[in-house]
């Protein structure tokens, strides 16, 4: 049973679930993986396009690179490094069951969702995470054919999956609304990184992505993949640069300089000639070699942040509201509470 | 250490718990039940639950433009039973809501609520 063979890994699973045998199925191609069986239960699934349990609870933050370091080096040799983590402390049983969970039917998806390919099954291996839960396979098997089903209802095109993403240089409205993960997403693809790379770079769940990804696509967010031709196999395809939508390095807007037009302003309206009494080009600008009035109080526009004046405003009159003081600097509340949780995600890698 | 089976079971001795589930609200897979099901189909439970959980998280209506003001329960009450939606926070990718399903009659809505919050926080906090 331990050689190579070209079957659906999906099938050859059940077979195993059906037999009660314990082992890992293998399955190469892209992207492939392994899916661990233990007496004919799933304990454990990895694939290279699905972030495993290490990199959800590192890249996260929730644990430091080197309490999963210390945890690996320790565990790894008795296939208990699960529980190490649990009985150390550093996670509850339900979070480390939670990840394990969601990264096993992450990864099982990209093992057993390809058609066939070569596949292998290692009698009696088994993953060094230690068993943590035990799935039925039938549930396991089942839950694949549906999540194909899902990323087909949205846009049914599996290159998406796989290419480097780049997103459109216009987006094809004016309006465009996108989730948190989606726009996560669109701010680290760069026209070379694939599915998979972003998934690790950003610690989510590798189906998750594929499935923002195809809703990019049906929004005209990201590119269409090309289709490759295969008369044109003798030229090798350079990644496609992201192109600029505006130059970075944009001339900022010249702000509380001189002026250009002459103001009337608000005090002492008894030393001017009424607002309309004259054109605007006239010969010097009336106000314009008087001392800056008192502003009026609560406008905000004191100081060195002065706002370039109003042409006409009329004594009293308020400015407009998108002119009216410059707003603060926003406050941002979660600053403390990001501290205080970087805090003790060290703490805890030091217990 | 509660694990998931144990939060579940604990789920269960809720007044008027039916039945209980944590369900990926991504994909709308129960990652793990017990109990009944409306309908004696925890599948097509859990692929309803997330289509309710991702309705709220993306229309303006309940998106708060607060930042960290995140959703954190839905109620959806029948004649005969009421619905509770909790959102678990991991710090990890996981996306999961606890779901319980409640006999109207039996069950307490602020008992039932103020129970999930407690479990969905010891699922996840040492």
């Amino acid at each position: 049973m331990a050689a190579t063979k070209t079957a659906a890994p999906g099938d050859l699973l059940a077979q195993i679930a059906d037999e009660r045998q314990t082992g890992a199925l293998v399955v190469g191609g892209h992207p492939g993986g392994a899916v661990y069986v233990f007496e004919g239960r799933v304990i454990y699934a990895e694939s290279p396009a699905a972030p495993g349990v290490g990199e959800l609870l590192t890249s996260s933050g929730r644990l430091a690179g080197r309490t999963w370091q210390n945890a690996l080096d320790l565990g790894t040799s008795t296939a208990r490094v699960g529980r190490l983590l649990v009985e150390q402390g550093h996670l509850t049983q339900g979070e480390l069951e939670l990840c394990v969970l969601g990264a096993t039917y992450d990864a099982a998806y990209f093992v057993l969702a390809a058609g066939t390919g070569p596949v292998e099954f290692l009698p009696s291996a088994t993953h060094w995470l230690g068993p943590v839960v035990h799935i039925d396979t039938a549930a396991v098997l089942r839950e694949v054919r549906r999540r194909v089903k899902l990323l087909d209802d949205i846009i049914p095109n599996t290159r998406i999956d796989t290419a480097p993403v780049t997103p459109v240089a216009r987006p094809p409205r004016e309006r465009v609304t996108v989730t948190a993960l989606q726009w996560e997403l669109l701010i680290h693809a760069d026209g070379q990184r694939t599915p998979a790379d972003l998934a690790l770079l950003l610690g989510r769940a590798g189906y998750a992505t594929i499935q923002e990804l195809r809703r990019l696509a049906a929004l005209g967010l990201i590119e269409l993949p090309e289709v490759r031709v295969p008369e044109n196999s003798d030229f090798v395809r350079l990644p496609q640069h992201r192109r600029e939508v505006a130059p970075v390095s944009r001339p900022a807007p010249a702000t509380a300089e001189a002026p250009v037009v002459p103001v009337i302003s608000g005090p002492a309206p008894d030393r001017h000639p009424p607002p309309d009494s004259g054109p605007p080009s006239g010969a010097p600008p009336p106000a314009a070699t008087l001392p800056p009035p008192a502003p009026p109080p609560g406008e905000g526009n004191t100081g060195p942040n002065r706002l370039p004046r109003l042409a006409r405003r009329k004594p009293g009159a308020k400015l407009p509201k998108e002119l009216a003081g410059i707003p603060d600097p926003p406050v941002h509340q979660g600053t403390d509470e990001v501290l205080l949780k970087r805090i003790r995600t060290a703490l805890r890698a030091l217990r | 250490m509660p694990g998931v089976d144990h939060c579940l079971q604990e789920a269960m001795t809720i007044p008027g718990a039916v039945g209980a589930s944590i369900v990926d609200y991504t994909t709308g897979f129960p990652v793990a039940t017990t109990g009944a099901a409306p309908n004696a189909d925890h599948e097509g439970a859990a692929a309803g639950t997330a289509e309710v959980v991702q309705a709220a998280n993306s229309r303006s209506l309940f998106v708060s433009a607060i930042p960290h003001d995140l959703l954190e329960d839905l109620i959806i009450t029948t004649a005969g039973g009421y619905h509770l939606l909790r959102v678990v926070q991991t710090e990890f990718d996981s996306r999961l809501v606890l779901y319980v399903w409640l006999d109207r009659v039996r069950g307490n809505l602020a008992v039932a609520r103020r129970k999930m919050q407690r479990l969905a926080d010891e699922l996840v906090a040492s």
